[in-house]
């Protein structure tokens, strides 16, 4: 196992194209995610323009436990970034064609795509400790008072935030290896959670219940919004064992893909 | 001798385009086995079956008495129409991947390097190297493993007379250690000059199968002049004379099976004629080649 990632990773660490987008991601990641407070106290400086008090302090954004779920949930929409480079590291054996030469060195068709999903594993958990570290510490800066009990209460959310980025990841390998082409799998990757809403918006009267099985959805379900509870809105603070149930089926689904696709086609 | 591979009744379909045909041949070990034929005829797509890339749609073959898996392909080194490399890595780090999938010491490397003449560009990105060196890196590719059997497909395409040179040497000297090679190629004189074996094929059939040596076997045509005017018709009463024929100011003497050429010498010599010129044509490959895909058009 360690051996195929090793290969994988062997590809990817010499191309420069990979440490630009990684470091983008984690960058843009990081900042994004530290900088809350201070998007905080812009709003409420827009606020006071207007004669509007906030009180920044009263919204605990960073604090434990709330700051988990708050991270995480942001830290979600940048998971595209992240596919654009499984896109281009799949799409480009098929440019090289060098899946074909892979093979007939004697890799077979399934230890070629192990050794694809492994760096999807690798890439989600290395999302989860960058995530981890950013929480943790503002966590630790901007909770007023640390208990340990509150510290790692909603530390589960970060387990649904791996599923949620490996299974996006897993969704994107499989479109780069049904079209091949770097360009289109980008276009349709991006639109994707585009025209489900659309189909969504039209079977939301007929057929609500169905809405829970699409796969963007079921991917954002894992991980819901918490903001509004800051303005005393209920909103689901825990992960739905149906939620990780139905994102697993499409994790298991979109490899299973993957593995067919290899198989049958001719390289 | 040892079987190396065996294929039988192997077949391809694209649609409704047949590929390959219910194609069957062995390769015995130490053999330089030849695959001819024209452009599209199924040499790279048979290639492409034997190494696992292209799924048969019938038919079967094993190697070493093995059926395939990726285990066995770990064994041969291939090289399948045109070099195949991360075009951001260099030779060196190329050659790591390669060793690093068949599972193969990375030290050979250098010693492959060494063979097809890269030490000196071995860090280079691939994207950088010329056409002559990258069929020579796949070359080291393919022989980084120590592999029994050696697959090349047209490894002289697109090269200059010195590029071509050099890779026949290669193939020379990697047969002489005896290692079995499947070669395919359309360019004949190159499978007569490091084959031992050829199989044409034509449209995804296999038309022919045999040694080399064998080509040129059979009857002989020897082209002969002298200073004599009377040289036409004397040779026409020769028993061993076929055909005659006058080119330029030589003639060409189609002889009947038996007769060679010192045969026609002695006979001329004892009607008191000396040649000034007399020289054996030995039937090239091309000849045969062109004949046996005539013969199979009908």
């Amino acid at each position: 196992m360690l051996h195929l990632l090793s290969i994988d990773l062997k590809k990817l660490t010499n191309y420069r194209t990979f440490w630009i987008v990684c470091g983008l991601y984690f960058l843009t990641l990081g900042f994004t995610t530290a900088s809350g407070m201070e998007f905080l106290k812009w709003l409420a400086s827009k606020g006071a323009d207007f004669g509007a008090t906030i009180n920044i302090n009263r919204i605990p954004l960073y604090h434990f436990p709330d700051v988990w779920q708050n991270l995480i949930y942001i830290s979600g929409f940048f998971k595209l970034i992240l596919a654009f480079m499984v896109v281009i590291s799949i799409t480009n054996e098929f440019t090289y064609r060098t899946i074909r030469q892979n093979i007939i060195d004697g890799m077979s068709r399934a230890e070629f795509l192990i050794s694809k999903v492994l760096t999807n594993v690798m890439l989600s958990a290395l999302s989860c400790a960058m995530v981890f570290l950013i929480a943790l510490v503002t966590g630790m800066i901007y909770t007023p008072e640390l208990e340990l009990a509150y510290m790692f209460a909603d530390v589960g959310f970060l387990g649904a935030y791996f599923l949620e980025v490996f299974t996006f990841l897993s969704y994107t390998l499989m479109l780069g290896l049904l079209i091949q082409r770097s360009g289109l799998t980008i276009v349709v990757l991006s639109l994707s959670a585009m025209i489900e809403a659309i189909i969504k918006a039209n079977i939301d009267d007929t057929l609500p219940w169905l809405i829970q099985f699409f796969p963007m959805e079921a991917i954002s379900n894992l991980v819901t919004m918490p903001f509004p509870k800051y303005v005393f809105q209920e909103v689901q603070d825990y992960v739905s064992i149906a939620s990780v149930a139905i994102a697993t089926g499409w994790l298991l689904f979109f490899n299973y893909i993957s593995y067919l696709k290899l198989q049958k086609s001719d390289l | 001798m040892e079987t190396v591979l065996s294929v039988q009744n192997l077949t391809k379909n694209f649609g409704r385009l047949c590929a390959v045909n219910q194609l069957s041949f062995e390769v015995k070990a130490g053999q330089v086995f030849g695959m001819l034929g024209p452009n599209g005829s199924g040499k790279t797509t048979t290639l492409g079956m034997l190494m696992g890339v292209t799924n048969p749609s019938a038919g079967t073959f094993s190697w070493f008495g093995h059926a395939p898996s990726h285990l066995i392909r770990k064994k041969i080194g291939a090289v399948l129409e045109h070099p195949i490399f991360y075009p951001y890595l260099s030779g060196q780090k190329n050659l790591e991947l390669n060793a690093s999938i068949k599972g193969t010491d990375p030290a050979n490397i250098a010693r492959v390097l060494e063979l097809v003449e890269l030490t000196a560009r071995k860090d280079d990105k691939y994207k950088t190297y010329s056409l002559g060196m990258k069929q020579r890196l796949a070359i080291a590719s393919a022989l980084v493993n120590d592999p029994q059997v050696l697959i090349l497909d047209e490894p002289t395409n697109g090269l200059d007379p010195m590029g071509i040179a050099e890779i026949r040497h290669i193939i020379k000297r990697i047969a002489a250690d005896g290692k079995t090679i499947i070669l395919a190629s359309h360019l004949l004189d190159e499978v007569q000059k490091v084959c031992t074996h050829f199989a044409v094929l034509r449209k995804g059939q296999l038309v022919h199968i045999g040694p080399v040596d064998e080509v040129g076997k059979g009857e002989e045509i020897v082209e002969v002049s002298a200073y004599h005017d009377d040289l036409g018709v004397l040779l026409q009463k020769f028993e061993g004379t076929k055909t005659v024929k006058k080119e330029g100011v030589n003639y060409s003497v189609h002889m009947n099976e038996g007769f060679h050429s010192q045969d026609l010498n002695r006979f001329l010599f004892s009607h008191n004629i000396v040649v000034s010129y007399l020289a054996t044509q030995k039937k090239s490959l091309e000849k045969q080649f062109l004949e046996i895909l005539s013969e199979n058009k009908k």
